[in-house]
């Protein structure tokens, strides 16, 4: 298994306002799998997708990815765990504003150490693979909304991680543009294997994904996985 | 890559940066400027004393500096001790003088002063004060000539040719004197000199204190300020304890001194320019790391480590204070190009010359104008940063991403 949780509970107290956004989520994500964590605002689809991300530790419950324990993990080992392992995709894009499309690409890689002719290569082969080729020396402001998430699946991807985690990907995002966006993963997913596993309450993304995980006041309340298209 | 996130990130917000890089360099501009006249000021009474009177080093007998009596003199003339500086590369030129306290007496006026018998062809190459001659002529060819401060002058109300008589007591005790004819005056920078100097031809001021051929003194002047210690060093190890080798610093330590303080000044102004100016970047780092809290949580989501991210923030103070430094510096030492001929301060003539400071100074750059505000100006930016970096990394990814 690539990805497990088991029992995740977290709970939020905001000025002496408990809220429990997750209420013991055990889950399983196997290689190769293009699945969607779908429920309404406040589900704890995003929490969820932040304890399988090492971006937030639980209150109880574990996390694993290759069977490797995120709460073994100090806060810098979690840093190299995403950074080896996981890749982003926000809502919000959230691409660096002073680098240029190819250079929020090679970000990762540079992070990584990854010597610069191989990553500037690397940058160019996924931004044509999402469509941005010749468009590597625009900087985020300067492109579509559609453009910049295509730019921070291409970021997400270049450095070929075991899964990649995607927060609403297609809600800041026109129906045309967003099905286009999904189209790509799709393609990424069958051509190149890259796993995915979405959050989202879009129909569309729900629709496309060969696994549909409902949760609700933060619980799995249903799991559906699709025949192979 | 970090060093190229910090400069862009930089210009995000090219007014706020402008605005600091403003203040910095023209705090630096101005500190550097402000020192540059003061040590200027500094230099120039170190020059005056140097030039006038003192030389890079003087030897005298042993026992002079604690009871400076003419029968502590150097008995051979003062041949040995220059022979030893003449015998390495150090030396520019060297003299000797004969020096006692005595009484300048004229029909309308007397004054205490001292008596310097000097060599006239040489002493020119170790002081300024022929050079300085403001009215008559070296000695010139007569005899039993004396050249005078033109503040000397006036209080014996004599001018060039009239007589004056120099009363001592000479090397028997005995109190002597002799008449002297006013041959030229002189002006330095420093008044005090200018009003108690008598100059004499060697060979007769020996002979009015009944020296035979001994002399009091023998001053040098070292080819670059750099050699002096070298030149003091080589003389004391070859005369041993048969003489007395002093640097200028040892004859005048007050002087030494205001050197010193100076340079403890440079840091002190520097240190309190840097301390406001810290509060200043600390001010913009926190409001910038405040408006990229969610983008420094998505650095942290792709991989980057806390440290990473401290360091960034850190450098992004260090540059915007280096390039306001290397700014201001720039400016500065243009500033002090532009004044390099001195500012014009005849206004405070009088009051500068008590403190031997002529009345134009120029500003003196040193090497550690520009080591000192580098130094400080790193360590004021790695200070002021600090806060600002440990707020950026104070949420973890998914907080930090969560705010707007």
């Amino acid at each position: 298994m690539l990805l497990e949780a088991v029992g995740l509970v977290k709970v939020y107290d905001t000025r002496g306002i408990t809220t429990r956004a997750l209420d013991g989520v055990d889950l399983e994500i196997g290689e190769g799998e293009f699945s969607a964590i779908a429920g309404p605002s406040g589900s704890g689809k995003t929490t969820l997708l932040n304890m399988l991300g090492a971006l937030d530790v639980p209150d109880a419950g574990l996390v694993s990815l290759d069977g490797q324990d995120y709460s073994s993990l100090g806060a810098a080992e979690q840093s190299e765990l995403r950074l080896r392992k996981l890749g982003f995709v926000f809502q919000a894009y959230n691409l660096i504003p002073v680098f240029s499309a190819r250079e929020n690409v090679e970000f990762v890689m540079e992070l990584q150490g990854v010597p610069p002719a191989q990553r500037r290569a690397r940058a160019e082969e996924v931004l044509e693979q999402v469509g941005l080729a010749g468009l590597g020396e625009k900087r985020p402001l300067e492109m579509s909304g559609g453009q910049q998430q295509r730019v921070a699946v291409a970021r997400s991807i270049a450095s070929r991680p075991r899964l990649v985690l995607a927060d609403e990907p297609t809600a800041n995002l026109d129906s045309k543009t967003a099905d286009s966006l999904l189209e790509l993963m799709h393609q990424l997913n069958r051509d190149h294997g890259v796993t995915f596993l979405f959050s989202t309450h879009d129909p569309r993304v729900m629709e496309a994904a060969r696994r549909v995980i409902r949760l609700q006041d933060g619980r799995v309340v249903g799991d559906e996985r699709k025949a192979a298209s | 890559m970090l060093l190229r996130l910090a400069w862009r990130n930089l210009w995000r917000n090219p007014r706020r940066t402008a605005i600091v890089l403003a203040a910095v360099a023209i705090g630096i501009a101005g500190s550097l400027l402000s020192m540059a006249v003061n040590y200027g000021m500094v230099d120039q009474m170190v020059r005056t004393a140097i030039e006038t009177e003192l030389g890079h080093i003087q030897i005298h007998a042993v026992g002079w500096e604690d009871d400076p009596k003419l029968e502590r003199m150097l008995a051979d003339g003062g041949r040995a001790a220059e022979h030893v500086l003449a015998s390495g590369p150090e030396l520019r030129a060297s003299t000797r003088r004969v020096r006692v306290d005595g009484l300048a007496i004229s029909a309308r006026g007397s004054a205490g002063v001292a008596v310097m018998g000097v060599e006239p062809d040489r002493e020119p190459a170790v002081s300024v004060l022929r050079d300085a001659l403001l009215d008559g002529e070296w000695f010139g060819q007569s005899r039993l000539r004396a050249v005078i401060g033109q503040a000397l002058a006036d209080q014996l109300e004599v001018d060039v040719g009239d007589k004056i008589a120099v009363s001592v007591q000479d090397a028997l005790g005995e109190l002597t004197g002799g008449g002297f004819r006013v041959a030229g005056t002189f002006r330095t920078s420093s008044s005090d000199f200018d009003r108690s100097t008598v100059l004499l031809r060697l060979a007769e001021a020996q002979q009015l204190l009944a020296l035979g051929g001994a002399v009091t003194e023998v001053v040098a002047v070292a080819r670059d300020d750099d050699e002096i210690d070298a030149l003091a060093q080589r003389a004391v190890k070859s005369l041993g304890g048969t003489a007395e080798v002093r640097t200028w610093s040892e004859l005048q330590p007050l002087l030494l001194y205001m050197v010193q303080t100076f340079d403890m000044m440079a840091w002190y102004l520097y240190a309190a320019v840097f301390i406001a100016m810290a509060f200043g970047i600390a001010n913009v780092l926190l409001m910038s790391v405040h408006e990229r809290t969610r983008e420094i949580g998505m650095l942290r989501a792709m991989g980057m480590r806390r440290g990473q991210v401290i360091v960034l923030v850190v450098l992004e103070s260090l540059l915007v204070t280096i390039v306001g430094v290397v700014s201001g510096l720039g400016i500065g030492f243009a500033g002090a190009l532009a004044l390099r001929d001195g500012i014009d301060l005849s206004a405070f003539a009088e009051g500068l010359a008590s403190y031997g400071v002529a009345p134009r100074i120029a500003p003196v750059l040193r090497p550690s104008d520009l080591l000192i505000p580098l130094v400080v100006a790193g360590i004021t930016a790695g200070l002021a940063s600090w806060w600002p970096a440990i707020r950026a990394t104070r949420y973890r990814p998914a907080e930090a991403l969560r705010r707007s």
